[in-house]
């Protein structure tokens, strides 16, 4: 095993290792100061924390390999919300109506369209302009949300469908629909960046854009494939979380963004690009959502999750640090 | 002989432990957005502090950070938790009915406070803790009617509205309540004009602005809050325009200054404690097997600028 393999070994285990901290921080804790007989490493408990790491975490996920790439993409928690009032507005139009329970199908195919559309024109703006990622999909940030509150208003879009609802609650072998779209996600795209040419040119760019440049790779098409992908993941976030309520507001999904990239950083991603790991992104979901029910079963404010989570954060920029000296230090020598 | 007192110790404790157990309940609440105002931040405080006056009542105090997705896992969390009944207040009034109906499904009561949930959720709970809107806007047309008698022009005052934003259930609710008792009380005051004025000050100014142009004679403004009440009080004073009772509800701290000035006549006083401490008591007397009306209102007294020194003033 070379250094350089222990070091990754390492940085991959980490947020696994702190995941366990936290399990058994809130299972002895929980036991002496909760006021639920409950216990915290409950299987039902296990399994609800798996669903309610999806709408974030499938947006982290795509953030990934944006990230990867050593792009950021802001515009996700407004792509969501916009996302999310298609696939509501879209089952009370006239003709969808007249469709029965096959508009939910629809519905969802015009709120993922949405979405890919969306990112298709955060993608097309990098590719043809070359302006940072950070400052475009700023703007787009702010003007996909404008477009959320020209919908309605101030208004929440509402549309209760049992059937749906029925559907998004249900477990098969145990696991919540928001669960399987989470797996499924993480299967895809992991298997996407570990075998696929395209994942190994999203290293490649993130590394060194130019030596990617000059490789070969068509840098600019590869990014507007990539934004599509999270906007339609930013979508499919929201087709999986809103099916199970049927109403947005138009500030739904604001700081989805921010949480979606604490996540990827707490995963061990570079936000330079080059390096980072999808299962590592799905730890780093875990993580947050983890302190969020935890702190709330041992009754600790709500507020002190976000504390916590910076604390957690710069710890682990700084171990992050530290490690990357330590590398460069062996090579010199 | 040691080790059966130690057992028999052993078995009352366990057996006074259970029955204290027994006796305790415990309550979830998942609340909208705290520190977003300091309505929001007092109740809450209030929410804690009469939880902890009461011995047989364990609260898990939660926040949802105005964050549906969030406050749909706290429900989830507080049914995990096998709480004994929830309280929630919600962040959107549609979208957290099916997790309403989980609760329901798990024969956990739910309290829904402050705001209702959508009509279609009223199945899966078991009581609302809130302010009567109807009865604010009757007591408001009851304020603006003495006051006229008072002063001797309730045969001839003309009357502007200015509500809060359409479609909300408390817009609806204080404006129908207001229009209904006005004529009542008052069969000869006119109310000539309503426009929204959608909670907002400077909205609610510019409407103003125009009533004061449209018409020479007002003589009572009813807002919906007291927000807009102000706003419309600012563009009398900008026009000059004096002797217009400005009649409020939900009285904010810049209602009360206004009233303190004599600019402003009234309003209703509406306390986050006692908001706060009637939904805590909704959810235990629904614990107790109490009879609890389904719309369980507490009460907001009128305050004018006549007793204005029975009440503190507004924290927000």
């Amino acid at each position: 095993m070379t250094p350089q393999d222990r070091k990754d070994l390492f940085k991959r285990g980490a947020i696994w290792a702190f995941i366990l901290v936290e399990l058994a921080f809130f299972s002895i804790v929980g036991d002496a100061i909760s006021v639920s007989d409950k216990a915290f490493m409950n299987v039902d408990n296990m399994l609800l924390l798996l669903k309610q790491s999806a709408p974030i975490g499938i947006i982290a996920l795509g953030m990934t390999i944006i990230m990867i790439n050593g792009n950021i993409d802001l515009s996700v928690g407004a792509t969501f919300a916009l996302a999310a009032i298609v696939l509501l507005d879209s089952m009370t139009w006239p003709f969808m109506q007249s469709l029965g329970n096959w508009a939910i199908p629809l519905a969802w195919v015009f709120a993922l369209l949405t979405g890919v559309a969306l990112g298709a024109i955060n993608g097309l703006i990098v590719w043809k302009t070359g302006v940072d990622a950070f400052i475009v999909t700023l703007a787009s940030m702010l003007g996909f949300r404008g477009l959320v509150f020209m919908y309605n208003g101030e208004q929440p879009t509402s549309h209760l469908n049992w059937t749906l609802v029925d559907f998004a609650e249900a477990q098969f072998l145990g696991l919540h629909t928001a669960t399987w779209f989470l797996l499924g996600t993480v299967l895809i795209l992991w298997l996407v960046m570990t075998k696929t040419v395209h994942g190994r040119n999203a290293y490649a760019i993130g590394n060194n854009r130019e030596a990617a440049v000059n490789a070969g790779i068509r840098v600019g098409p590869h990014f507007l494939l990539n934004f599509m992908l999270i906007g339609f993941l930013a979508a499919l976030s929201a087709v999986v979380f809103y099916s199970e309520s049927g109403s947005v507001n138009p500030n739904d999904g604001m700081l989805y963004e921010l949480w979606a990239i604490t996540a990827v950083v707490l995963g061990g991603t570079k936000l330079a690009g080059g390096y980072g790991s999808i299962i590592s992104t799905l730890g780093g979901v875990i993580a947050i959502q983890l302190l969020r029910k935890g702190l709330g079963h041992i009754g600790a404010d709500t507020q002190t999750v976000n504390l916590v989570i910076g604390l957690i954060l710069i710890a682990v920029l700084i171990l992050d640090r530290q490690l990357n000296r330590k590398g460069q230090e062996e090579l010199k020598i | 002989m040691k080790m059966t007192r130690k057992l028999a110790l052993a078995c009352t404790t366990a057996v006074l432990g259970s029955a204290a157990a027994a006796e305790t309940m415990t309550i979830g609440i998942t609340q909208n957005n705290v520190g977003v105002d300091s309505y929001q931040t007092t109740y809450e405080k209030a929410f804690i502090a009469a939880a902890e006056a009461d011995p047989n009542v364990e609260v898990v105090v939660l926040d949802a950070g105005g964050d549906v997705a969030r406050q749909i896992a706290q429900m989830e969390d507080l049914i995990q938790q096998a709480v004994d009944a929830i309280i929630i207040w919600p962040t959107n009034g549609e979208a957290v009915i099916p997790a309403v109906r989980k609760a329901h499904q798990a024969d956990i009561p739910v309290v829904v406070t402050n705001s209702n949930i959508a009509e279609q959720g009223f199945d899966f709970i078991a009581s609302f803790s809130g302010p009567d809107n109807i009865t604010q806007g009757s007591r408001s047309a009851e304020i603006m009617c003495d006051k006229f008698k008072d002063m001797g022009i309730a045969d001839e005052a003309r009357v502007v509205q200015i509500s809060g934003q359409p479609g909300y259930t408390t817009a609806i609710e204080r404006a129908k309540g207001f229009e209904d008792r006005l004529p009542e009380v008052c069969p000869n005051v006119t109310l000539v004009e309503t426009q929204p004025g959608d909670w907002n000050r400077e909205k609610s100014q510019q409407v103003m602005e125009a009533f004061l142009v449209k018409y020479d004679d007002i003589d009572g403004v009813y807002a919906g809050d007291d927000n807009m009440g102000v706003g419309a009080l600012n563009a009398a004073k900008a026009a000059g325009r004096e002797g217009i009772i400005f009649v409020g509800a939900t009285n904010f701290s810049v209602g009360y200054e206004a009233m303190a000035e004599g600019d402003y006549w009234g309003s209703i006083y509406q306390s986050p404690v006692d908001d706060a401490e009637a939904a805590l008591q909704t959810a235990i007397d629904v614990l107790n097997g109490e009879d609890v009306p389904f719309l369980n209102y507490f009460d907001t007294p009128k305050i004018t600028q006549d007793n204005m020194d029975q009440f503190s003033k507004p924290v927000f």
